[in-house]
């Protein structure tokens, strides 16, 4: 991994229009929501490392990213665009996947700063998860130590032509690929490694089963999965011991 | 009948036409005070169609669903009981009093939602917004009393029809200018922006009741977000302002009434629930008693 050329970019074409070709008005309404896709983008930044310090400039007066229809978001639910500033050690990661996995498709992942290209100056750190494509695809790298808030704003302004040219489709490789990118969460956090969202039965839901997205790591998931259970509501009066343990913070 | 029917489906288009310039507005001004550009034109609309055409849900069940509808439903059918120029819709046979109760179930309905998404920062923001709603919704009671008894009708379509007999001298404002202020102040409130938005709260409990909406269900928020600023206005201009004598005058005077707040919010930090309880309980209530006491001496 030390070339850029050699990460992993996964880069989807893009759809072929379907319907006839004659009809001119078969596709007014995919041009349509590919439009507002593009200019109407939510982000959340996952502020891990120092390239959070230049989303601010870039969101307030000086560089104004509302008039690209670009709007920070707080919550996962509602963001369209995952920016990860940052180096990523190992624990945050896992909180990343979690935030990944609950955004609504399409949803895309932007990687601020050369740390989540290849590690940065982070790379001989123990506890780092060097390159961000690894465990979930990436749909634009801005590179920089930090890069400054033009730069940010150009990054976001490729991603924008992307969307409009349906070129940005990696959501749709995380589920066709799951097995790849879970194989790469297992070989960090461990094999009982395992999120509340169920990708595989989204994957079927949504017609993006691939044949990729089954085989030995989703196997080695099964075998470890514990379901889900709602919080027991115990009604308990001080200092007693309600005996309620959050399964998800073991991890 | 038939003339009926059109007018219940045009209504909405109009008062969602209306609302998303209005949230522009509110946008472009927020963008004026802190120095910016703000969003292009049809922002709202890039908004609603995108958040519309996701390709996945998170659906926490139906609950979840039926709030939203409720919640985009109130609004809708406020929007045929409120009179604007050459519709009226049913508003002859609702009043003030019929559009205060409609008024309430977006949030009713939000709250059911909200509670199925069983999300702890979701159940404290609709507390607070519940709450809010009681804050706000008394003196808005004080003051539709009030109007009422002076126009001797609870039927909006009267009230206009008082207001543009005489003119400017026969409005609302200038009839009884202490109920109108505590109208306005009441609007403010109603509309949830600074220093009364303690229930969205972003940095704190994450927008509180829209924090586990996505896709479907925030492109319904949005919408509904429309809706409210024109009904808020729409209610305020109907009873003070004279209403509309033509779309142009009354479009000016919608869009006047919103922004008078707006220009104000974006400037302040804002409230604790009970600090909103307070300054609402205390101000507009204190002027809008004043007010029914002036009118009814």
């Amino acid at each position: 991994m030390s070339t850029l050329q050699s990460i992993p970019v996964v880069a989807t074409k893009a759809e072929k229009p379907s319907g006839g070709t004659g009809n001119l008005l078969a596709n007014v309404f995919d041009e349509l929501t590919a439009f507002c896709r593009s200019r109407s983008l939510f982000m959340l930044h996952y502020c891990t490392g120092c390239g959070a310090i230049e989303l601010p400039p870039a969101m307030t007066s000086r560089f104004d990213m509302e008039r690209l229809g670009i709007q920070p978001m707080v919550t996962p639910r509602q963001a369209d665009i995952l920016l990860v500033t940052g180096y990523v050690s190992t624990k945050t990661l896992k909180r990343i996947i979690l935030t990944y996995e609950q955004m609504n498709s399409p949803k895309y992942v932007i990687g601020i700063c050369s740390c989540t290209v290849n590690g940065g100056m982070y790379w001989q750190s123990y506890a780092t998860a060097k390159v961000l494509a690894d465990y979930m695809p990436v749909d634009m790298y801005i590179a920089g130590c930090m890069p400054r808030p033009e730069a940010v704003i150009s990054g976001l302004r490729e991603l924008m032509a992307n969307i409009r040219a349906g070129r940005s489709d990696n959501w749709r490789d995380y589920y066709r690929r799951y097995d790849h990118y879970l194989g790469n969460q297992q070989r960090l956090f461990g094999e009982n490694w395992q999120t509340p969202t169920d990708v595989i039965g989204e994957a079927r839901h949504y017609g993006q089963f691939g044949p990729e997205t089954l085989g030995e790591h989703t196997a080695l998931l099964e075998r470890h999965q514990t379901p889900l259970l709602p919080f027991e509501m115990r009604l308990g009066l001080g200092g007693e011991k309600t005996g309620v343990e959050n399964k998800g913070d073991k991890r | 009948m038939m003339h009926i029917l059109i007018e219940l489906a045009v209504m909405p288009l109009v008062a969602f036409t209306i609302g998303m310039f209005m949230v522009l507005m509110m946008r472009k001004i927020a963008a004026k005070i802190q120095r910016r550009v703000g969003p292009p034109l049809l922002q709202p609309l890039y908004d609603i169609v995108k958040l519309y055409a996701k390709k996945t849900q998170s659906s926490h069940g139906l609950l979840h669903d039926i709030g939203i509808v409720m919640a985009v439903g109130g609004y809708i059918a406020a929007e045929t009981m409120l009179p604007v120029p050459g519709m009226n819709g049913i508003a002859d046979k609702a009043g003030l009093l019929t559009l205060a109760y409609v008024t309430m179930i977006p949030s009713l309905g939000l709250a059911l939602g909200v509670g199925q998404c069983a999300n702890p920062n979701g159940s404290i923001g609709i507390a607070r917004a519940l709450t809010a709603m009681l804050a706000y919704d008394i003196p808005f009671v004080v003051i539709i009393f009030g109007a009422s008894w002076f126009y001797g009708s609870n039927n909006l379509i009267e009230v206009i029809a008082a207001q543009q007999a005489g003119g400017i001298a026969s409005w609302g404002v200038t009839k009884m200018p202490l109920l109108a202020i505590a109208g306005l102040f009441t609007l403010y409130a109603m509309l949830g922006k600074q220093p009364f938005e303690i229930y969205v709260a972003p940095a704190e409990i994450a927008t509180g009741p829209m924090v586990e909406m996505g896709g479907k269900h925030l492109g319904g928020l949005f919408v509904m977000q429309c809706f409210q600023l024109f009904t808020a206005s729409a209610v305020y201009v109907s009873m003070f302002l004279g209403g509309g004598e033509n779309w142009l005058f009354f479009i000016l005077k919608l869009f006047a009434v919103v922004a008078i707040p707006m220009s104000m919010a974006f400037v302040f930090p804002r409230y604790r629930t009970e600090d909103v309880l307070a300054v609402v309980w205390r101000w507009p209530m204190v002027l809008g008693l004043a007010g029914v006491w002036l009118v009814m001496h």
